[in-house]
């Protein structure tokens, strides 16, 4: 999904986790949640609105699906936003960021989740789709981000993730893809973005979601895993990314989702986990932030949302922890992806 | 401050004009930055240098950077023609600013490609940017493909070269000099930049996971890099006692070390112990020779170097562990450390499984089968419960570690880890009055040695 440009791009300090202040949002806060994501799209200043142009597919994604999770995607302007993806792909069959950005599998990607949650997948040439994804293939498996050649494991999840929504998963060589993303694998059972790279909790997270699709989750070391995961959780109940880094919603969904793909999510304090992510609510204005007390934006607000679906809030609908999209819209399409018990 | 669209323009295009000259009077700017400033002065440039520092006023950028994107996107779009000279300027401009716009590092890609923009450029840019945005995935992912560029030409040069004959020979031969030398020279301002950016944030994956590509791509297989590598780190890392990636970065060494003394062969995960597959089939004559205390191997030539590989090795985990062992006891409580602990005894415990089935055969180059281990397993049943000392515990047939151990050359082998040498440590940590949190992560050690390690024996 479009927010994996963001997995590499969290701050953190050099304090160790964060301490949760007894007055700190302890209850849901829906509605304000809804209100907040409604109105986000229709405050466009220039400056701020430049800034994160270059991913405003995957902003776009975040925003409608969390309003999703929330049942209140009726409020948000179906035609506006079709209208928008169509005029965002490009003759090559790749999805830019927006209209004039260049076309990338990471877009491609949320571009199709967006059209997946409004069952309009035809608003894009998916035929094209298909070739512009297969065509990024190398042959070792793994897949460049665009035509420039960048590779990293979270390209690969976008493209098994992308042809798997469209259903033509057999366009590529499976086998291959699964033979380099597994060449990821570290020591502590976990996953770099490319061999050799250290572990960390967002291509981990890519990477299971990778196997999942592809029906190959016995391929991991579930136990190793699993343990590393945990050990991400702090005394605050947040869980971080990587050791001796902050507690983050963003990575608590990273974690929390792998734990659920590998069948272990009850191996972590689920309580605690539940009062960090409350905590991280603005009660004023509305959604979600990396950290109680920091700043809200919509790419928090969804992992906040998410993972609680996840613990099992009822007042949610559940999500599914390898695309990040309600079930019930994966069960329209067919989608069962693959989940360890 | 502009009040009018085109009075707009005319500000921005001053700016920009600005920070091109600034550039060109001084070629040595090394950090950029933006100066805190809500307002601007009549008549006075926005843009400042100072000490090879170039700065932006604040108040400018609002404008500045709308203007710049909206421009490249523009001319993107086929809507709006820039001349190649205002589109190296504009895009430099839009991408200090802010480095993750992807579309406008393409714009540069195109330009470098067409042979109007010097690749080398791009990687001063990239490090100008990496100063004020040291994460920027979108900065770490152009200079890879710059870097991919360079390679490229300097190699065809290189080539090039080696086909000549007679008088060319001699001007072949001093550009494969030129060649080596401006190899080494991108290579080493490559590891600066990421030190630097390493420096300005802590754990920062981007930057230390280029270093990798950078060393895969640009080092492959020279030690003497791998070497000071490691030693370059060590202090590094020694004052950054909390950033996993620094000592990610040291495991990777370590591990390519390993494989580049050809002890053992590239490692593949399926081979590992924690994957449960086969152990790879390697011939090592040297080690039979070790195992059996006699020569009953395959004599190579080679055989010195083999057994000073060894030595090597051996001094390497024994030195890695020293490192930790003393950070570990100086700076309680950090993760990091703990995790680092686990992974080297990890590739030691790794090596050694691949390599007991030689110990184990005397030398015959029968390729033992999985069965013989069972051995070793019997021998390693104590290991669950930390107290037993014997080196069997972890079924390996080397003279015991505490005896001074001498190759048969005579190269002294430094004390490797062993699972009873990690025990008598973790008491040590244990039994202090540690705080809570070293503690905690030592008693997490000691549970990964007995379910994970000990699980293998
Ligand atoms: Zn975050």
């Amino acid at each position: 999904m479009g927010s994996l440009n963001y997995i590499q791009g969290e701050t953190g300090t050099q304090v160790k986790d964060v301490f949760i202040s007894p007055d700190a949002p302890h209850t849901l806060l829906l509605d304000k949640h809804a209100d907040y994501i409604a109105a986000y799209g229709s405050k466009k200043d220039d400056y701020e609105y430049t800034l994160s142009e270059y991913l405003r597919m995957s902003g776009i994604y975040w925003g409608l699906t969390v309003m999703d999770l929330m049942s209140q995607l009726p409020r948000m302007n179906r035609q506006e936003i079709v209208d928008f993806i169509t005029a965002c792909q490009h003759e090559c069959g790749g999805v830019g960021a927006s209209i004039g950005h260049d076309p990338h599998l990471l877009y491609t990607l949320s571009a199709v989740q967006i059209l997946c949650l409004y069952d309009s997948v035809d608003a894009l040439d998916v035929d094209k789709i298909v070739e512009y994804v297969k065509g990024l293939q190398q042959a070792d498996g793994s897949f460049a981000g665009d035509k420039w050649g960048e590779i990293d494991t979270r390209f690969s999840f976008c493209a098994v993730a992308t042809l798997s929504l469209l259903g033509k998963m057999d366009a590529i060589d499976v086998d291959k893809a699964v033979e380099f993303v597994l060449s990821c694998m570290n020591f502590d059972g976990g996953f770099g973005c490319r061999p050799g790279s250290e572990s960390h909790a967002g291509q981990i997270y890519c990477c299971t979601g990778f196997l999942s699709l592809t029906g190959q989750l016995h391929q991991l070391n579930a136990d190793l895993l699993g343990w590393w995961l945990c050990e991400r959780q702090l005394p605050s109940g947040g869980l971080n990314g990587r050791p001796e880094k902050l507690p983050d919603v963003c990575y608590s969904w990273w974690v929390l989702a792998s734990l659920r793909i590998i069948g272990k999510i009850h191996w972590i304090d689920k309580d605690k986990l539940r009062s960090f992510i409350l905590a991280c609510q603005d009660e004023e204005t509305g959604g979600f932030a990396d950290r109680p007390g920091d700043m809200v934006d919509p790419f928090h607000t969804l992992f906040g949302i998410a993972g609680l679906s996840l613990l099992g809030d009822e007042k949610i609908k559940a999500v599914n922890p390898v695309l990040c999209m309600p079930e019930d819209v994966l069960q329209k399409l067919g989608l069962k992806p693959e989940l360890l018990s | 401050m502009a009040e009018s669209q085109s009075e707009l323009d005319v500000l921005v295009q001053r700016v920009v004009k600005d920070i091109t000259n600034a550039f060109k009077r001084n070629p040595n700017i090394d950090e950029i930055g933006v100066i805190p400033c809500p307002e601007g002065r009549y008549n006075r440039s926005p843009i400042v240098v100072v000490e090879n520092k170039l700065g932006v006023e604040s108040w400018c950028v609002k404008f500045l950077l709308p203007y710049v994107h909206h421009k490249v996107l523009l001319y993107r779009q086929r809507k709006n023609w820039l001349d190649k000279e205002a589109l190296v300027d504009i895009t430099s401009t839009l991408l200090l600013l802010n480095p993750d716009v992807t579309t406008a590092w393409n714009v540069r890609k195109e330009l470098i490609q067409s042979g109007v923009l010097k690749a080398e450029k791009d990687l001063y840019l990239g490090k100008l940017a990496l100063t004020k945005f040291p994460k920027s995935p979108e900065t770490w992912i152009h200079r890879r493909w710059v870097l991919q560029q360079i390679l490229r030409r300097l190699s065809a040069v290189d080539c090039d070269g080696k086909q000549q004959q007679g008088e060319a020979e001699r001007a072949a031969v001093e550009r494969s000099q030129q060649f080596s030398y401006h190899f080494a020279q991108l290579l080493h301002k490559e590891l600066n930049v990421c030190s630097d950016a390493a420096c300005s944030y802590p754990s920062n994956y981007n930057a230390w996971s280029h270093r990798i590509w950078v060393l895969q791509h640009m080092a492959k297989g020279n030690v003497k890099v791998f070497h000071d590598e490691l030693s370059t780190t060590r202090q590094w890392v020694s004052m950054h006692v909390s950033d996993h990636s620094g000592f990610h970065y040291r495991q990777f060494l370590l591990q390519e070390l390993i494989e580049e003394f050809s002890l053992t062969p590239a490692p593949s995960k399926n081979c590992s112990p924690l994957h449960q597959s086969m152990p790879r089939t390697c011939f090592l004559p040297s080690i039979s020779v070790l195992a059996n205390g006699e020569q009953s191997g395959i004599q190579t030539i080679d055989e010195d170097e083999r057994e000073l590989d060894l030595a090597k090795l051996f001094e390497l985990f024994h030195q890695e562990m020293e490192l930790c062992s003393d950070l570990i006891r100086s700076f309680p409580g950090h993760e990091t450390l703990w995790s680092h602990r686990r992974h080297v005894f990890y590739l030691w415990h790794q090596w050694r499984w691949e390599h007991q089935l030689y110990f184990n055969c005397n030398g015959s180059t029968v390729l033992c089968n999985i069965g013989d281990t069972d051995q070793l397993k019997q021998g390693g049943q104590g290991s669950g419960d930390c107290g037993a000392g014997s080196m069997e515990v972890d079924g390996i047939s080397l003279p015991d570690s505490r005896d001074s151990k001498r190759l048969k050359r005579g190269f002294r082998l430094s004390n490797p880890p062993s699972l009873s040498s990690e025990c008598t440590f973790l008491s040590t940590i244990l039994d202090r009055q540690c705080n809570p949190e070293q503690r905690h992560f030592g008693l997490a050690y000691k549970k990964w040695l007995e379910s994970v390690i000990g699980k293998e024996l």
